[in-house]
């Protein structure tokens, strides 16, 4: 071969390896863009969770360890990061209904089961297939459990007690309606009216919660139907013991605010009982009168299931670090902090009445390691919720 | 010949080299276009969305926070104190009635609001439903509390004592009765707009109707409960711009301004720590809470970085730092660590207020009934004999009077209502009544043609300017409503037949025997006599403002809130 041949086959073969070269860096740039049908395994999956407002301070903290951590995802060896973004379930409720999730979470964590099947519910009349799972891998978990119970002012348990019994939902009513107040019912004319604190059902799960209760303990059942929310008798009852409330303006009302406000806008109400723990200390800081916790017969749960979203926004990858997420919620240690925010942990590997537990702490406050014997209310259909929210706005809030 | 024979296969194997060449070149240009073909298709993809950049910012790094002015001393604080740490997204505030927050927020003119009171959160998500005419349907999704203060009856405390304070529980009632019996007792609150003044409206109406919770919108269109807070009202000395205002003005000018104004309890704190012997009246009847919420709203702009810079915001303000800024400011922090009775806590008795107070809360009615509150509010309080005294003379030519114009303009679009009378009186070398005093239901329209048509000359006749307005107040002698003369100059007297010692004079020996007449002045640039206008103003419960060519507007539409 003579080496016009040699230069010709070099300058060739240089040629060729160029252009190979270009077309692979161009490949690579291509990739490096890409955002979807390719996996860039350097980056970190991003999990975000809708919280429930009355779990994400322990979630949060959480997804901080979990984050610090660098948990990955066993399939591709890529780092799970997760992004809490605390909602009230109602509120995320409506969103998702609305299609006004922007973004689409990956997981959601509501306050009870019952929202995502009402969102199932709204998906399937327009997809015609459930959004949330309730079997499989993919189904709905619990993380940790609370319940509503009654928080009452120590002062005007005492009043009531002493002129009443027991307090139930009918002690409630008959203070509510006393026209003349705590000067009446054992207490301080200073007192004022008899005020009940409870969540505005249309801003916060808990509020309707309350109702369901005040709903079951009325008729004594634990399964409440649409013509028993909308019978005559039951409506008076409800509206006289709601008009009670101090804001009828549409706020909602939490623990933090029965803490913050104290027995200026609340003397009893029916809340979280994890906030009830959460905030009994601010509140022997801040007013004189410590807070009672009483366990009412009837009994609404709240269970918070971890789900996750199964719609075509997010990866597969996604949904599976999500799983990565929650097993780490559902593990010894989370399960213990859980305790220390007043939750009951949903792990029976994880005893109540643990070192750092509220429950242990705040016996002496009526909080009790076990639940006493009571009835657990069935949860509501979406007629039942409806009717009771209606209920709410032309009988207490259009007042 | 050799040469040439020898130097053929050279020649032809260089010329294929130089196309070999040419062939690399192409190769590569080729390539290179090919490459720069598909980056340009791939940004061109982008730009049309078929492949978002998920990592794209926002076009602003700003989170817009609108807050109520009678807290703009701590808000502003925290918002400093929060932009120093160096976040990504700095918080820009922006200081708003509660109001126009509301108007604001439909507007998505911000992320994130910090009114007086929740009330307006629950006004504006009730606007929200009913523009999207679905119940569900809300805007403000997270609320933190940072600082919460109760409203009270700010009073001097020798005032307090005459009402049987401290060894009686007073309430709004006491005050009530109080200012029925004694005319020359002063007291006000600001007007339904803030939540200080919807509460005393609102307690003045549960007292007119004779209940003490569940107000219905039945109650209140009785005619009797309309015709009972018509009368309570009628005590109001004046309305004015807020809390803060209010409470500035009282720290100035002491007991002559005001004897008892409604407002937040941080603001009885804080005249107290000016050396004012101020004390809250916690009403027995019951009280509502200041409590400022800090409110995301879903508002289209609100990107996951704005919900981030908001968590951020709000971990910050809840801060120890920033709750013990808090508690300095004269606030009952939401950190309930924080001991209010401890000793660097200022909610002291020294300072007029009691942490273990209220006691209990008035009952706060539906929205709707609010609403209707605040519509019976406007209809029926104090109405106003106002007299706009404007300054024509020869200094005031140009940029000066066009923007004068323009302000009482403002001012006389800003007063709602037909009922109130307003009218205008020019002076220059001379004095006239330019438009007759009327109700603006008949003449607000020539008001704002007579504006229109003022034009500058002569000298500076103010004291018969202020005369003339005076003297047809004292005329008419109306008892019933709020009388005032707002009067604006921007030079020195130099051209009146009447005397200042004359004018105050009649002012004063006017305040003691006929209808009160309140004088509002306003000081139009460097060279107007403010002390001529202090005499004026002052001894009989008015202000002086200083404006420029730049505020002048903004100050007659402030003054304009007191009417």
């Amino acid at each position: 071969m003579n080496r016009t041949r040699w230069v010709f086959l070099i300058i060739v073969g240089a040629a060729i390896l160029l252009a190979v070269a270009i077309m692979l860096i161009a490949r690579d740039g291509d990739q490096g863009t890409a955002t979807s049908g390719s996996v860039d395994r350097r980056q970190p999956i991003e999990v975000t969770v809708i919280t429930a407002l009355s779990i994400e301070p322990w979630v949060r903290e959480a997804a901080n360890q979990f984050n610090q951590a660098e948990q990955k995802l066993e399939d591709t060896g890529q780092v799970v990061h997760v992004t809490i973004i605390p909602m009230d379930g109602l509120a995320a409720k409506s969103k998702f209904e609305r299609d006004e999730m922007d973004p689409v979470p990956v997981a959601w964590i509501p306050d009870s089961r019952y929202l995502t099947e009402l969102v199932n519910a709204s998906f399937k009349e327009r997809l015609g297939r459930d959004v949330f799972l309730t079997d499989g891998e993919y189904r709905g978990r619990p993380i940790a459990i609370t319940l509503l119970a009654w928080g009452i002012y120590e002062s005007r348990a005492q009043a009531l007690e002493s002129s009443f019994g027991k307090i139930d939902w009918q002690v409630i009513h008959d203070a509510a309606v006393n026209p003349d107040g705590w000067d009446a019912l054992g207490g301080r004319e200073e007192w004022g009216f008899f005020k009940l604190a409870i969540s505005n059902p249309r801003k916060n799960v808990s509020g309707l919660g309350a109702m369901v209760a005040a709903a079951g303990e009325y008729y004594g059942s634990t399964s409440i139907d649409p013509e028993d929310v909308n019978r005559n008798a039951f409506q008076d009852w409800l509206a006289e013991i709601m008009g009670s409330m101090s804001d009828l303006s549409g706020g909602t009302y939490t623990v933090q605010d029965l803490a913050l406000f104290g027995y200026t806008t609340g003397d009893a109400g029916q809340l979280l009982e994890s906030d009830l723990l959460l905030n009994m200390e601010g509140i022997q800081t801040r007013w004189a009168d410590p807070l009672r916790i009483v366990y009412p017969q009837y009994v609404t749960w709240f269970d918070f299931p971890f789900t996750v979203w199964m719609g075509p926004e997010t990866t597969a990858d996604q949904k599976n670090a999500a799983l990565v997420f929650e097993a780490y919620l559902l593990s010894k240690p989370v399960q213990e902090r859980a305790l220390t925010y007043g939750l009951r942990p949903e792990s029976a590997a994880v005893p109540v009445d643990g070192p750092d537990s509220l429950f242990t702490r705040w016996q002496s406050q009526g909080a009790q390691i076990i639940v006493p014997r009571t009835t657990a209310m069935r949860s509501p259909d979406r007629q039942v919720l409806q009717d009771l929210l209606r209920f709410f706005d032309l009988r207490v809030a259009g007042r | 010949m050799s040469r040439s024979y020898k130097n053929r296969p050279q020649q032809q194997s260089t010329a294929m080299i130089g196309v070999l060449v040419g062939l690399l070149v192409l190769v590569v240009v080729g390539s290179c276009a090919c490459w720069a073909l598909v980056q340009g298709f791939n940004k061109t993809s982008d730009l049309l969305g078929a492949q978002p950049d998920v990592s794209a910012k926002p076009a602003s790094n700003v989170l817009r926070i609108a807050y109520s002015p009678e807290k703009e001393t701590l808000f502003t604080q925290l918002v400093n104190g929060y932009n120093q740490t160096g976040p990504d997204y700095r918080v820009q505030p922006i200081r708003m009635e509660p109001d126009a927050m509301i108007r604001g927020a439909l507007n998505g003119e911000f992320e994130a609001m910090s009114p007086d009171s929740s009330i307006w959160l629950r006004q504006l998500d009730q606007q929200f439903a009913q523009q999207l005419s679905d119940a569900d349907a809300f805007l403000v999704s997270q609320t933190r509390y940072y600082g919460i203060s109760p409203v009270v009856i700010a009073m001097w405390k020798d005032v307090a004592q005459t009402l049987g304070w401290p060894t009686r529980s007073l309430g709004w009632n006491d005050l009530v009765s109080y200012a029925l019996a004694n005319p020359d007792f002063a007291w006000s609150h600001p007007s339904t707009a803030s939540a200080a003044g919807l509460l005393a409206t609102l307690a003045e109406l549960y007292a007119a109707a004779g209940v003490t919770r569940g107000l219905t919108p039945e109650d209140l269109e009785k005619p009797e409960t309309v015709a009972r807070l018509q009368e309570i009202e009628r005590t109001v000395r004046y309305y004015g711009e807020g809390e803060w205002a209010t409470a500035q003005q009282v720290n100035q000018r002491g007991r002559d301004y005001l004897d008892a104004f409604v407002c937040q309890e941080q603001l009885v704190v804080w005249l107290n720590q000016q050396g004012k012997d101020v004390v809250a009246i916690y009403p027995v009847e019951g009280s509502l809470w200041e409590d400022h919420p800090l409110a995301l709203l879903e508002v289209a702009s609100l990107t996951p970085q704005h919900r981030l810079a908001f968590e951020q915001f709000a971990a910050y303000v809840a801060s120890p730092q920033a709750q013990e800024m808090v508690l300095a400011n004269g606030y009952r922090p939401a950190d309930l660590s924080l001991d209010i009775r401890g000793p660097d806590s200022p909610l002291t008795a020294a300072n007029g207020v009691d942490p273990d107070q209220p006691l209990t809360n008035l009952q706060l009615p539906g929205a709707q009934v609010i609403d209707q509150v605040r519509n019976v509010w406007w209809l029926i309080k104090r109405k106003t004999n106002v007299y706009l005294v404007v300054d024509t003379s020869g200094s005031m030519d140009g940029e000066k009077l066009r923007n004068v114009q323009d302000a009482l303009k403002t001012f006389v679009n800003q007063i709602e209502g037909a009922d109130e009378r307003v009218g205008l009186v020019e002076f220059w070398g001379d004095v006239r009544t330019v438009v007759p005093l009327d109700r603006l239901g008949n003449n607000r329209a020539a008001l704002i043609d007579a504006v229109d048509s003022l034009e500058a000359g002569g000298n500076t006749a103010l004291l018969d300017g202020v005369q003339q307005a005076f003297l047809e107040l004292q005329q008419l002698g109306d008892r019933e409503r709020i009388n005032a003369i707002v009067v604006m100059t921007d030079g020195r007297e130099n051209a009146s037949r009447t005397t200042l010692r004359d004018l105050t004079g009649r002012l004063g020996e006017n305040q003691q025997s006929g209808a009160p007449i309140v004088v509002f002045a306003i000081a139009y640039g460097s060279d107007a006599d403010y002390v001529l206008l202090e005499q004026l103003a002052i001894p009989g419960g008015g202000q002086v403002r200083a404006g420029t060519v730049e505020t002048i507007r903004e100050l007659y539409k402030i003054l304009s809130t007191y009417f």
